[in-house]
């Protein structure tokens, strides 16, 4: 030995197990810590709120989050038995495995893509400036409504469907927000005020099941009920008048124009009469008029939006993360030489359906 | 744990720990996990909701999900068949998960029996809270953090009681603008 005279170290790793294996662990064991200081959190604030919107509310569907969990317990079998393939010396077999679980990686975070954007799409974000939440019926919320109507104004009507729009929004402001405002500007103090918003917010979408009980739907369908007998009657004065002129006369086309107009306001007057009279009060008018997202009330919606978009970002962060790894590995010959490396990500793909297993009752059941 | 220090190298040692597990073991645990994730769900349903608590179906479904990931950490991550240093690494872990979620039950137990008026005010819709602060009255027995439906029966009454009762119509407050201007065809 060339070093001859020096001590000869031997190295003794404290624990039997690879680098590797060891450090994956040490880091699981953090996970563990990280996703326990998650979930905790969330069950203080849920279980802490005075009120926590249904699945229902917000648009969960317990169906697709069991149907999530099948499909990452699925995975966990199939990247099991890439390692014991790979254990086995079966490269070919393991190569297979890798990819199923790498698709079934894929199919989980399709859909919660899908659940996301569901959520999206009815104006629940994490977030305020795109959200159309509200926690309560407070005075802000008629505000948002009129300013929603407001702003879904067409300025100059083209069409029949544009014009049917104005007049639909004109009647709700008229016959829903307004009252609102008024009743709660007379109301005796904040409670009472929020009873009397309370009954708008139902109107646009149930609020804990309840449903209207005032009559301001039926009145916005009178008021523009009204309004079409108005405008028939003009429509008849102005085709009477059009008669009396001569045929090709300045005047006579002027006539021609305005009633034109008439009549395409005739005809968006009695569609504007169906949209209000299509509106389901058990559903509410954001899901019976499909181009109008007016703001909603979801008590305690967003505490839930903050913590279920927190623990599913979180969780499909670590998939992806999963996902990026298996995509690596996929073009490596998975043999017995690889067999670590593939428990490796196998422990840390089994923790990540681990947190699944707690989210999903804890978010789509509970 | 020192009887395995010197045992062999890590790949070696691998090879000699995991006595390959049966391929029957893995599927039979991918059929408890799924049969257990049914049991959960099933929760959900309505049969199940008219026979049992809501708390029933809670310590149900947590039930089955700490069995589920125990199968997942004792078959899937082979923790079943390893040497003794899964202790050192596993243990710690689990006793600081459970001191942090015990830290946070005096947070629980506080925010979820007694609210003060202003998180009444604050956070709480009107078909749950508002009514009782407005009205002073103390909570009815069933009403605890999320119990609505008790509330909003209550309310719904509150509702009919106060439009009978009102009369005076809202004339000294000025319509808004967009109210005033109804707009008419007729010249």
């Amino acid at each position: 030995m060339s070093d001859h005279g020096h001590l000869k170290l031997e190295y003794q790793p404290a624990l039997p197990l690879s680098n590797g294996k060891l450090f994956m662990w040490l880091f699981l064991s953090t996970e563990i810590m990280f996703f326990a200081g998650l979930i905790g959190t969330y069950i203080v604030l849920r279980f802490g709120a005075p009120s926590w919107p249904t699945p229902h509310d917000v648009h969960l569907s317990e169906p697709i989050g069991a149907f999530n969990t099948f499909v990452l317990i699925c995975s966990s079998v199939s990247v099991v038995l890439c390692f014991e393939a790979a254990k086995a010396n079966k490269p070919r077999q393991a190569k297979q495995l890798l990819l199923v679980t790498f698709v079934l990686g894929s199919v989980f975070l399709g859909v919660k893509m899908y659940e996301y954007n569901s959520k999206f799409s009815h104006g629940i974000y994490p977030q305020s400036p795109h959200g159309l939440l509200y926690d309560q019926p407070s005075p802000y919320y008629p505000a948002a409504v009129r300013q929603t109507l407001l702003d879904s104004k067409i300025a100059t009507p083209k069409s029949v469907e544009q014009e049917t729009r104005n007049i639909v929004i004109d009647a709700l402001i008229a016959n829903l927000v307004t009252p609102a405002e008024i009743a709660a500007a007379n109301a005796g103090n904040g409670s009472a005020a929020r009873a009397e918003i309370h009954e708008l917010a139902v109107h646009v979408q149930p609020v804990h099941g309840a449903t209207p009980t005032s009559d301001w739907m039926a009145k916005a369908i009178a008021d523009v009920k009204d309004k079409t007998t108005i405008a028939v009657t003009n429509q008849e004065l102005l085709s009477s008048e059009l008669i009396k002129l001569p045929a090709d006369s300045e005047a006579h086309q002027d006539k021609q124009a305005e009633f034109a107009a008439v009549k395409q306001r005739v005809e968006a007057l009695s569609q504007a009469a169906k949209v209000l009279q299509n509106v389901n009060p058990d559903k509410g008018i954001n899901a019976s008029i499909n181009w109008l997202k007016l703001p909603m009330v979801i008590p305690g919606g967003h505490m839930w939006a903050s913590t279920y978009f927190l623990l599913t970002g979180f969780h499909a962060i670590h998939v992806v993360v999963g996902l990026l790894v298996f995509a690596l590995m996929i073009p490596m010959t998975l043999g017995p030489a690889k067999a670590g490396a593939v428990e490796n990500i196998g422990l840390y793909w089994h923790f990540v359906d681990l947190v699944w297993i707690f989210l999903f009752p804890l978010l789509y059941l509970f | 744990m020192s009887e395995h220090a010197h045992e062999s190298t890590p790949h070696g040692h691998d090879d000699h720990e995991h006595h390959a597990v049966p391929m029957k073991t893995y599927w039979t645990v991918f059929g408890v996990l799924c049969v257990l994730t049914m049991a959960s769900f099933l929760t959900y349903t309505e049969i199940w909701r008219d026979q049992f608590s809501t708390h029933a179906g809670w310590s149900l479904m947590m039930a089955v999900s700490c069995s589920k990931a125990l199968l997942v950490i004792l078959f899937f991550m082979h923790l079943k068949y390893e040497a003794n240093w899964k202790y050192v690494l596993t243990i710690p872990a689990a006793f600081m998960s459970v001191f942090l979620m015990l830290m946070l039950v005096p947070d629980v137990g506080r925010r979820m029996y007694r609210y003060s008026t202003e998180r009444w005010e604050h956070t709480s819709d009107y078909t749950g809270a508002a009514f009782y602060i407005s009205e002073l009255l103390p909570l009815p027995e069933g009403i605890e953090g999320g119990d609505h439906a008790a509330a909003h029966d209550h309310n719904i009454e509150h509702r009919h009681a106060d439009e009978h009762g009102e009369a005076e119509a809202p004339e000294h407050i000025s319509l808004p603008p967009d109210a005033a201007a109804a707009d008419q065809v007729a010249p």
